[in-house]
């Protein structure tokens, strides 16, 4: 509404403009500080020949639709005479604490405008020619609305909306207002980092109209990011939790899983996980937020990719591509990601939290907390592992390789929130670890019994179909025979078998049974002294078969004497003196391997026995088969 | 009806700084005084972290573009000069026609004086050039400080635009009627080639402008 056209009495004109005065400095607030009253992004609208609605017109300011609150403004704001106090607000995490509670957010105040009609305790003499003193006043309102208007892009606080307004990503602040006609004062505190400005007032007889602001010089205190949202990567910690494997003592089981947590976030909290947490998704996912303020994300794997256990056990980034033998599918991480999107949607991760916590280990045992280079380290370092794993002793890689195929596993209540994980990558690198993860793995089935780990093991050992029914039945121990003894007696039903006993010459064959640090402590000493019963007397062995029970774990111990016991009273395969092999098995059966150099040897010996065995049941089998072809191609 | 002058502060800049700059301090004062109907228009420069309004006119965004090009094209004949554009808002008087001035006379209530030293920064150029295997290259960092030195000097400027704007008021005539962007008659003047026409000029818009005594 054009003032110079307007025909109403001056008392009538000066509360108008103050009012529409009010009414478009909110407005002008409102829309360069809180970008969820923006309908659009009004760059491009640009021509003023679309139509403006005339209350828009008014101070020849077109700022386009008024948002809804302007319009309860009328029904508070009776009194053109009280001030109006905008209080633009940004919400965001206590960035100070990060062990603050879940849920924490913030309220501070970054902005005050105080916007107000000033009215003058001495009246000063009227004008006289008020109409011509009105349209005086309104230019000059028009002005200083202008004023306002580049001022408010000017303050620090505009860039901060600019990104939350203009930006898709989601982000870990808000900036709210309020709006009333007094205000709490602020506090030294506060009142110490803000400044204050002052337009130059109106004059709008009798009084003048008024616009400063208090507002904080910076806004670098806050921390405030984009929250990063659930990346297909990380979980980092997915391979077997301290629970999936009760018989492994993990330095912090708790701290483990809550790291699982902030890897699905994306970022990792530092070390204050409550070990009384260990679920902590919601936590997590807020610690995370602030963590995620806080410390700059050291590469994509959450900073707190665990220094593997005491055996170095490097369990690979999920995000690794299947170029990594251990690499831990995405999907489950996506599937976790989608559902604990936003920090600001607990519920989801608290179902999982309360769930038993064993079962954020598909993310994670990360029992230690470790540094973040240690992340960067893990890959190369897993390499670096797996290609030792030949000379080195057996339980190192062996023992990792279990927890990885465990993790799916272990997982079972959590496979129901998160897809199972695909073993299949793990399939990338069979021979590697198939044989000794096979053992390891019935090892665990064992301890764990979970029905889940039936397509686990299917992957990983496709023929070892009994296994997996043995694995069913509660007969862990033929299982275990099975499993083992499949590779040693030779019935390869297929390739992956012979691989395994291929797997077994790579490796230190000294703990075939073997399945962790734990256990392999353990049977280190059950089979040496096995092995070493065989050496000094083939009688005497079964009684150190039978005394390397008591050493280790009954279950396992059990196992390994029978086994034991088994190839040793399992009769020659094939009774052929041509055959060198049997020969040197019987001996080495009987007498105990014939050694002279001491420890090592008997551990190869019965590694080539047992080699021996198998190649010569293949053998056997190929030529009964021949055999028959033979007579029927002679019949 | 007296001549408000404003001198702004004086902004060390580099060639390709010149335009956006410029823009920037054209536009904002314009939007101050383009008291017509606007629908505001957010501009983000591209060099620096500021934010400024147009009026959304897409013929004063021309005219505005033209005189910097001129200024440029200047600069360029006489570079390392310190240079001066003058956006002067002015009123039109139909007056008598005297010998000193034709016809309409403009009476100028408003000027403003925008300082530039256009500097060019060859070191900096050559100085990447030459350790451009080196991950932190001085002149980078150079270049940064400058450039955050620039905007902080923008910021300031802007600042200092509107206060000057808010501070002086009575002198602004009335806004005229019409449809559309209106807004004061205002033209950009930039230093001609020599300093002694420069003077000239200056001489010139003194008489335009005219005397306050001579003003009934």
């Amino acid at each position: 509404m054009d003032l110079q056209s307007n025909l109403q009495p001056e008392s009538g004109k000066l509360e108008q403009i103050v009012s529409q005065f009010l009414l478009k400095s909110l407005h002008i607030i409102l829309d360069s500080r809180v970008p969820s009253l923006r309908p659009h992004d009004r760059s491009g609208d640009l021509s003023l020949g679309s139509q403006v609605r005339k209350s828009d017109k008014w101070f020849n300011l077109v700022l386009g639709d008024r948002p809804a609150a302007l319009d309860n403004l009328n029904f508070w704001h009776r009194n053109v005479m009280d001030p109006m106090i905008i209080d633009v607000i940004l919400v965001h995490q206590g960035s100070n604490s990060p062990s603050m509670a879940v849920g924490g957010s913030v309220e501070t105040v970054i902005e005050r405008w105080v916007v107000q009609y000033e009215y003058p305790r001495v009246v000063a003499a009227q004008p006289s020619e008020s109409s011509a003193y009105y349209k005086k006043t309104y230019k000059k309102s028009i002005i200083l609305l202008r004023a306002l208007y580049s001022q408010m892009r000017l303050l620090p606080a505009y860039r901060i909306f600019r990104q939350l307004s203009t930006s898709s990503r989601t982000y870990n602040f808000d900036i709210i207002y309020k709006v009333s006609s007094f205000s709490d004062p602020f506090s030294r505190a506060e009142e110490g980092m803000m400044e204050e400005h002052s337009f130059p007032a109106v004059e709008a007889y009798p009084g003048r109209l008024c616009i400063s602001v208090t507002y904080r010089t910076t806004l670098s205190d806050f921390n405030l990011e984009p929250s990063t949202s659930m990346p297909p990567k990380i979980i980092t910690d997915y391979v077997g939790s301290p629970n999936t494997d009760p018989l492994r003592s993990l330095p912090s089981s708790g701290k483990g899983v809550s790291a699982t947590s902030f890897t699905l976030r994306g970022v990792q909290a530092p070390a204050p996980v409550p070990s009384q947490r260990p679920h902590s998704w919601t936590s997590g996912f807020h610690r995370a937020a602030f963590s995620a303020q806080n410390q700059p994300f050291v590469g994509s794997p959450p900073a707190y990719y665990p220094s593997p256990m005491p055996y170095d056990y490097p369990s690979p980034p999920a995000y690794y591509p299947s170029s990594m033998p251990y690499d831990y599918p995405s999907p489950p991480t996506d599937i976790h990601g989608n559902r604990v999107q936003h920090y600001r949607a607990p519920t989801h991760q608290k179902a999982i939290s309360h769930d038993d916590y064993q079962l954020s280990p598909p993310f994670s045992p990360s029992p230690s907390p470790s540094s973040p280079s240690y992340i960067s380290n893990a890959y190369p370092m897993q390499t670096r592992v797996r290609s030792e794993t030949a000379p080195v002793s057996i339980p190192l890689p062996m023992t990792s390789r279990s927890f990885r195929h465990l993790s799916p596993n272990s997982s079972d209540p959590n496979r129901s929130s998160l897809p199972p994980l695909s073993p299949r990558s793990r399939r990338t690198d069979p021979s590697s670890q198939e044989s000794p993860s096979g053992i390891t793995y019935f090892r665990k089935i064992e301890s764990l019994r979970s029905g889940e780990m039936q397509p686990v093991t299917a992957n990983h050992y496709t023929g070892q179909k009994v296994t997996r029914d043995s694995k069913d039945d509660s007969g862990r121990f033929s299982g275990l025979l099975s499993s083992s003894g499949s590779p040693r007696i030779g019935f390869s039903r297929s390739s992956s078998r012979l691989s395994f006993q291929d797997e077994f010459d790579d490796i230190d064959f000294s703990y075939p049974f073997d399945v962790d640090d734990v256990d392999t402590s353990d049977f280190h000493a059950s089979v040496n002294i096995w092995v070493y019963s065989q050496n000094l007397d083939g009688k005497k062995a079964s009684e150190f078969t039978s005394q390397s029970l008591p050493i280790g774990r009954k279950s396992q111990d059990a196992a390994v004497g029978e086994l034991v016991r088994m190839l040793r009273t399992a009769p020659p395969l094939r009774q052929d003196p041509s055959c060198y092999s049997s020969h040197s098995m019987k001996t080495e059966l009987e007498g105990g391997v014939a050694t002279a150099s001491g420890f090592f040897m008997p551990r190869k010996a019965v590694d080539a026995l047992e080699e021996l065995r198998s190649f010569r049941d293949m053998k056997d089998l190929l030529l009964s088969k021949s055999g028959r072809v033979i007579s029927k191609e002679e019949a | 009806m007296n001549c408000e002058v404003c001198q702004l502060k004086e902004l060390e800049v580099e060639h390709f700084e010149i335009r956006e700059v410029l823009r920037c301090i054209l536009h904002t004062i314009v939007f101050h005084r383009a008291l017509g109907l606007v629908r505001p228009k957010d501009v983000d420069l591209e060099l620096f972290d500021v934010t400024y309004v147009q009026c959304g006119d897409v013929e004063l965004e021309k005219k505005i573009d033209e005189k910097i090009e001129h200024f440029i094209s200047w600069v360029e004949k006489h570079p390392n000069k310190k240079s001066q554009i003058c956006l002067s808002f002015y009123e039109v008087k139909n007056k008598q026609p005297s010998w000193f001035t034709n016809k309409i006379e403009r009476l100028y209530w408003e000027q403003w004086y925008i300082n530039l030293n256009v500097a060019q920064h060859l070191k900096a150029h050559s100085s990447k050039s030459h350790n451009s295997k080196v991950v932190v290259d001085p002149g980078e960092e150079e270049r940064i400080a400058r450039r955050a030195a620039v905007e902080a000097s923008l910021r300031e400027v802007l600042f200092q635009i509107i206060k000057f704007v808010n501070e002086k008021k009575d002198h602004v005539p009335p806004i005229p009627n019409g449809d559309g962007v209106v807004y004061f008659p205002h033209e950009v003047t930039i230093p001609s080639s020599s300093d002694s026409a420069f003077g000239m000029d200056m001489i010139k818009r003194m008489l335009q402008t005219g005397h306050p005594t001579m003003l009934s």
